[in-house]
């Protein structure tokens, strides 16, 4: 309980800057209203804007009503099409994560068996294959990563589509350019958390007692390394929700990311601070659960927590 | 026996040491000659030119690259890539350059503050960085960004300013230890104040760590400005930035693909030097602990 308590705050303290640093930067970089209508606004509508959201009240008071529609999830209307922000983006919620798990997934399964095949017996060569895989692909963002695929698989051999919404297929370059950049960090994660299993006491206890490698590998050393890795997922997770933000936009993804970039382009801020609030919310969740799962896989902290 | 073994011993480990050492210095030298010149093409930029980059033919447009004439070609309104690339490193290296300066400014600043005080500061400081490095910062950057317009300084500035809780957390974690060390507690016996001994002995000891955190971070300010710059939120249209030329070469994959080459080929090999340069000096600063310890 006292996890969720912490947790709690801290989505409390990030919204709190967020949204206060958003009225700031609105209220310091000219007449907020003219910037919310957009560009070749008529003045009334200017005017109704100003009217509407209160701009000429003082600042304190602007701030408090502020504070309070955000406390009633109340963002305002888009710019762009009038519907209230939040439902509007809401809508666009399930294919993001839809993607996000799909890229998880896949990642996990490529990336954990690859890793632990590189930590079990770390020789030279191996750790050469892990340093010079982890350098390149660090060295690559995604968003290049995706373009090179398309460039490949949809426009040299049109295999692929690269634009969502034309079936099943459209699914396989946004998630492989997912997980390409996942991959890894996870693979090196893991590599490392499991050599370090095969240095600890009781894995040499097991080993000297006469533990077959399989046993030794899936009994003692698996359990202890992806403990290790699953905060890492969380974290990577949390990334997907950035991260996705380009790749779907590369490839026209209807999702969160999209969504923002195209607000953004319209200045549209009420869908902006919808947005941003529900991927805030969205990483709340996701480090709650890794709180959870990690009290639920390692017993050492079960018992400190009781 | 001892001395034969002794004997035996030493001159492994210690040419084992020497070639670690080597390798790490190796890995150094090439990648901060790599840095170190594309630094020089981003600030003698006009010498590497073969046209001007914004000076634009649309006679020329779309040409595929040539020797004779332009390098990597051509784009949509007949630029030349080659050129548009260099002018390019200005932009990225500059950005990432500021970003990195102030965000290891604030880092450092709350790292240190949070390490070495020890009341409700500390608590409220961690609690602080955990939050800002539990989130995404590019949404953060991308959100003020759009308050505060594009461009450089605009962008630059943003980017030093969310990037710093990675920073702030290896260094909090950094001076936690150092300020238990033997002579840092001497100092404090011996009455010197705690604004001096931060400068005299804990910033110079944290010298190594931070140049490490600082050629990573650099490395990832070059891929959030140039994905920024790709979304089109970076750069204003039309400058020439890494971002923008892959942004401008998605609508021409399939009759240009080389207006994809030169700026992907830019970045990559920035990126992975920058990598590299971490890398070769957190192996340098490794290998002079064990000697220490040793």
């Amino acid at each position: 309980m006292k996890a969720v308590g912490s947790r709690l705050l801290q989505l409390v303290v990030l919204l709190g800057t967020i949204s206060t640093t958003l009225f700031l930067l609105l209220r310091l970089s000219g007449d907020p209203a003219i910037l919310l209508a957009g560009e070749g606004a008529s003045p009334e509508t200017i005017d109704a804007i100003r009217a509407d959201y209160g701009f000429d009240k003082s600042l304190l008071q602007q701030y408090l009503m502020f504070l309070w529609d955000i406390v009633r999830l109340d963002f305002g209307r888009s710019l762009v099409n009038s519907q209230p922000a939040l439902g509007f983006v809401l809508q666009y919620l399930p294919s993001t994560l839809h993607l996000t798990f799909l890229a998880v997934f896949f990642n996990s399964i490529i990336a954990i068996p690859a890793g632990v095949w590189l930590g079990a017996k770390p020789t030279q060569r191996r750790r050469k294959i892990l340093s010079t895989v982890v350098s390149v692909a660090q060295g690559t963002p995604a968003y290049v990563i995706g373009l090179l695929l398309i460039q490949i698989f949809s426009v040299w051999l049109g295999w692929l589509p690269s634009i969502a919404g034309t079936g099943t297929w459209a699914w396989v370059l946004p998630t492989a350019t997912l997980s390409f950049a996942l991959a890894p960090n996870l693979i090196r994660v893991v590599a490392a958390s499991v050599e370090d299993t095969t240095r600890q006491d009781y894995y040499r206890t097991a080993k000297a007692n006469g533990a077959a490698p399989n046993v030794l590998l899936i009994k003692h050393s698996l359990p202890n390394a992806l403990l290790s890795t699953t905060s890492l997922l969380g974290a990577q997770f949390a990334f997907l929700l950035s991260g996705a933000l380009i790749t779907e936009y590369i490839f026209a993804w209807p999702g969160l990311g999209l969504i923002l970039v195209q607000s953004i382009t319209n200045l549209d801020f009420p869908t902006i601070q919808a947005t941003v609030f529900v991927v805030a919310y969205l990483v709340f969740i996701v480090n709650l659960l890794m709180d959870q799962v990690f009290r639920l896989a390692d017993p050492r902290l079960r018992r400190s927590q009781l | 026996m001892s001395q034969e073994l002794k004997d035996q011993v030493t001159p492994i480990t210690r040419r084992k040491m020497f070639q670690s050492k080597n390798k790490s210095l190796l890995t150094l030298r090439i990648s901060a000659s790599i840095l170190g010149f594309l630094f020089i093409v981003a600030l003698f930029q006009p010498f590497f030119y073969t046209a001007d980059p914004a000076a634009s033919d649309l006679s020329l447009r779309l040409q595929s690259p040539s020797l004779g004439g332009a390098l990597l070609g051509t784009d949509a309104l007949g630029q030349d890539v080659y050129s548009r690339v260099i002018a390019g490193f200005r932009w990225s290296l500059g950005i990432g350059t500021v970003g990195t300066l102030l965000g290891c400014f604030i880092g450092i600043t709350l790292g240190v503050s949070a390490a070495w005080n020890r009341k409700r500061l500390r608590i409220v400081l961690s609690r602080v960085i955990d939050i800002g490095i539990s989130f995404p910062y590019l949404i953060i950057a991308v959100t003020i960004v759009t308050v505060v317009g594009r461009g450089f300084w605009p962008l630059a500035l943003t980017l030093g300013l969310v990037c710093w809780p990675t920073i702030a957390r290896v260094v909090y974690a950094e001076t936690l230890t150092l300020r238990e060390r033997e002579y840092v507690t001497a100092a404090r016996l011996f009455g010197i104040g705690s604004i001096r001994s931060i400068f005299t002995h804990i910033l110079p000891a944290l010298r190594p760590t931070i140049q490490v955190v600082a050629a990573f971070t650099f490395a990832e300010l070059l891929i959030a400005e140039s994905g920024l710059s790709f979304l089109g939120l970076g750069a204003p249209l039309g400058t020439p930035t890494w971002g923008n030329m892959l942004n401008e070469s998605r609508l021409y994959m399939e009759s240009a693909p080389w207006m994809m080459f030169g700026p992907v080929t830019a970045i990559i090999l920035a990126i992975f030097a920058a990598n590299l340069l971490g890398e070769g000096l957190n192996a340098r600063e490794q290998s002079r602990s064990t000697r220490v310890s040793q």
